[in-house]
């Protein structure tokens, strides 16, 4: 198999300056002093093959080098040092609606943006019908596009660029567009081009369709090659980055809890959220296990207690509402000075991407007492690697039963 | 440590979905240009009412006014009688230069957009500036010749197939400096007030608003030494009747002036033209960093 995209210890540094000069005035003024420079290692010796017809992947935080790589494949960006030799025609675009012009109309923009891909007016000639077909808006097509809304200009933008004939497709952040449908038909536009052995490579947030639709995923990490394998290895990697990115952050910002109120016979000492081998999170994958501990500390004379944890979704929406009672698990006869942990334990977590809260309360058996409740007392992400819609996943299995006619 | 820079060119292999054959990159390119220069022609006359009537009314109103200054008021000309259709062929190709370096200037600093997404040689946002201009050039100009045809002062000879050698000349002194300009302006924006300055001292210098004749003797050549003035003198030799001209109020050739100093403005032109490409290649890998 030979490579269709070489990229040998490419690095790529960009100075900042800290004051730009674009007026003559400034250079003829600051002729000897060296301007104040601020170097950023977007790539930092970057080496990696791509086999002709493979799907891949790159993934990263904002500002780990993804786009910056891209650019260089594509020779936007000329690299500092190294080499990337590219073997077939490359598709010159990396964004969608590269060329477009809102003073023109869905039609002329189609013409402009395809010559930008390569196409030809007797290509576009021949596909026109085709493109504005796939975008649904045969009703607009001699509108301006700036009369569009932005989901239409997307479609038209995505479906002018499926166009391109290139065999080294080079995307970036192109998969966030349109509804679900409209989604689809975009997902059979890369199942194709699998088939027709293309190769793709793709810069995304989404770690979905990278599982999806990529045969290897490289991690970038603040300039470096971070990572390279196979999808699922390296996007539960950049999940755990990007979790324990996020602790950090909420650390630092400091996760505010809500209202507390409560007689206190019984106080709620800490709140977590683990996974299954304990470590504290704020990112969840759906389907994982997530782990809730309570801790508690019996202050005055109490006979029982019972808890029960709320989940919401960030917008107020209450999903779940599990209590000890339920659980058959009741506090019995506490004495002051006692301690303890509760946990509730979820094996897959049915929650879809979204981010949710979590307020706990302790209350007598009957719930007619509230001795400690904490409003939000803990917040979490969910992240879905599928990228379902929706709010749950209900778990069901499917079954099909074949009935043949004519026997 | 690796430390060249190669990248190689697309090879067409057989495998490649398109159905194209090779060389299909230059007639891309080729297509690309032409698109952008529609465009772009569509654009500049999008919303107004009048449309292209613009850039027709734009030189017309401008030529009103430097003949009613010029030669009515100060009578530049002499009372030569051919002057106006010498001073409305001579503002109709200087509009042309003004505008055309004006708008291919910021051909590149203003579509930093695709420059940053997209891969393609960027001269081509700068010849497609140019070629949209072109177009308009190549109307009003049509237009100058028929009114001077009705007007009985056109002379179509074989000298004039000269004249498309002059706009040849024309379209390579302009696409020099909008290669010239349109890079440097990316890094230097006080080019665009430089150059506006610049233009109002060239009309004045480059013959426009008066015969050569009013320009005494020994500084004909100097005058005729920039290339603008000496297209103008050239162009007007090559189209402008000499009918029911005094002998000595003639249109002549530059060269006549000139003599063994005619190579020059040619020359400027050749420069131009080889910098514009040079400093615009050597800026190119920037664009995209600093736009």
């Amino acid at each position: 198999m030979t490579a269709a995209i070489t990229c040998a210890n490419v690095n790529k540094t960009f100075r900042i300056p800290l004051d730009r000069s674009t007026t003559l005035k400034y250079r003829f003024t600051h002729l000897r002093s060296s301007s104040r420079y601020h170097d950023l290692h977007a790539l930092d010796d970057i080496s990696f093959d791509v086999p002709e017809g493979q799907f891949l992947g790159i993934i990263g935080h904002n500002g780990s080098g993804k786009s910056t790589l891209l650019k260089v494949l594509s020779r936007i960006y000329t690299p500092d040092s190294g080499s990337v030799s590219v073997n077939g025609n490359v598709s010159p675009f990396l964004e969608l609606g590269v060329g477009f012009n809102p003073e023109l109309t869905a039609r002329e923009n189609v013409y402009l943006s395809g010559a930008v891909i390569g196409l030809t007016h007797a290509e576009l000639d021949r596909r026109i019908d085709g493109i504005i077909g796939f975008a649904e808006l045969e009703n607009f097509a001699d509108q301006k596009l700036k009369n569009y809304s932005s989901g239409m200009q997307v479609r038209l933008a995505f479906s002018v660029a499926i166009q391109a004939d290139a065999q080294i497709l080079l995307m970036d952040e192109v998969l966030a567009v349109g509804d679900a449908r409209f989604q689809e038909k975009c997902f059979d536009v890369f199942a194709r081009y699998k088939r027709e052995g293309r190769t793709v490579v793709l810069v995304t947030h989404d770690v979905g369709s990278v599982n999806l639709y990529c045969d290897r995923c490289l991690l970038l990490d603040h300039g470096k090659l971070h990572a390279d394998g196979s999808p699922s290895d390296v996007t539960a990697l950049y999940r755990r980055m990007m979790g324990a990115v996020s602790d950090a952050e909420d650390k630092a910002g400091g996760g505010e809890p809500g209202d507390r109120w409560g007689t206190r016979e019984v106080e709620i000492s800490a709140v977590r959220l683990l996974d299954i081998d304990g470590g504290t999170h704020r990112v969840f994958s759906s389907s994982a296990p997530m782990i809730v501990e309570v801790d508690y500390a019996v202050h005055g004379q109490v006979d029982d207690f019972m808890c029960s944890l709320r989940v919401d979704r960030s917008d107020g929406l209450t999903l779940s509402n599990p209590q000890t009672l339920m659980g058959r698990l009741t506090m019995n006869r506490q004495l002051p000075g006692n301690r303890g942990t509760l946990r509730y334990k979820v094996d897959a977590l049915p929650l879809l991407a979204a981010s949710y809260t979590l307020t706990a309360t302790l209350h007598d058996a009957h719930g007619g007492h509230t001795y400690d409740h904490l409003e939000r007392a803990q917040s979490f992400r969910v992240i879905d690697e599928k990228s379902r819609p929706g709010l749950l996943e209900l778990g069901g299995r499917w079954d099909a039963e074949e009935r043949p006619t004519g026997t | 440590m690796a430390t060249s820079v190669e990248t190689h060119l697309p090879t067409d292999a057989g495998a490649a979905p398109s159905s194209e054959p090779r060389g299909g990159t230059l007639r891309r390119h080729a297509n690309l240009t032409r698109e952008l220069a529609i465009s772009q022609f569509k654009l500049k006359y999008t919303g107004s009412v009048l449309g292209y009537l613009w850039s027709l009314f734009k030189p017309l109103m401008m030529f009103g006014i430097l003949y009613v200054v010029f030669v009515k008021l100060f009578h530049i000309d002499r009372g030569t009688p051919n002057f106006v259709i010498q001073l409305l062929l001579a503002i109709v190709l200087f509009t042309f230069f003004q505008e055309t370096t004006a708008a291919a200037m910021n051909s590149i600093a203003s579509n930093g957009n695709m420059i940053r997404k997209a891969y393609f040689p960027r001269s081509i946002l700068v010849v497609a500036a140019t070629l949209s201009s072109l177009m308009t050039f190549f109307i009003n100009l049509t237009l100058i010749i028929i009114i001077a045809g009705a007007l009985g002062k056109l002379d179509l000879g074989w000298h004039s197939l000269l004249a498309p050698l002059f706009v040849i000349e024309l379209y390579m002194l302009v696409l020099g400096i909008s290669l010239l300009l349109s890079s440097l302006f990316v890094f230097y924006r006080d080019l665009g007030h430089i150059w506006e300055i610049f233009m109002q001292l060239l009309i004045y210098a480059s013959a426009v608003i008066y015969p050569i004749l009013f320009v005494p003797e020994r500084f004909r050549a100097w005058v005729l030494g920039s290339p603008v003035a000496q297209i103008i003198q050239d162009m007007r030799r090559a189209l402008v009747s000499n009918e029911g001209v005094k002998p000595e109020q003639q249109i002549q050739w530059s060269i006549h002036f000139m003599g063994a100093t005619y190579f020059v403005p040619f020359a400027i032109v050749a420069i131009l033209l080889g910098l514009g490409f040079y400093v615009f290649n050597r800026l190119t890998p920037r664009f995209a960093e600093y736009l």
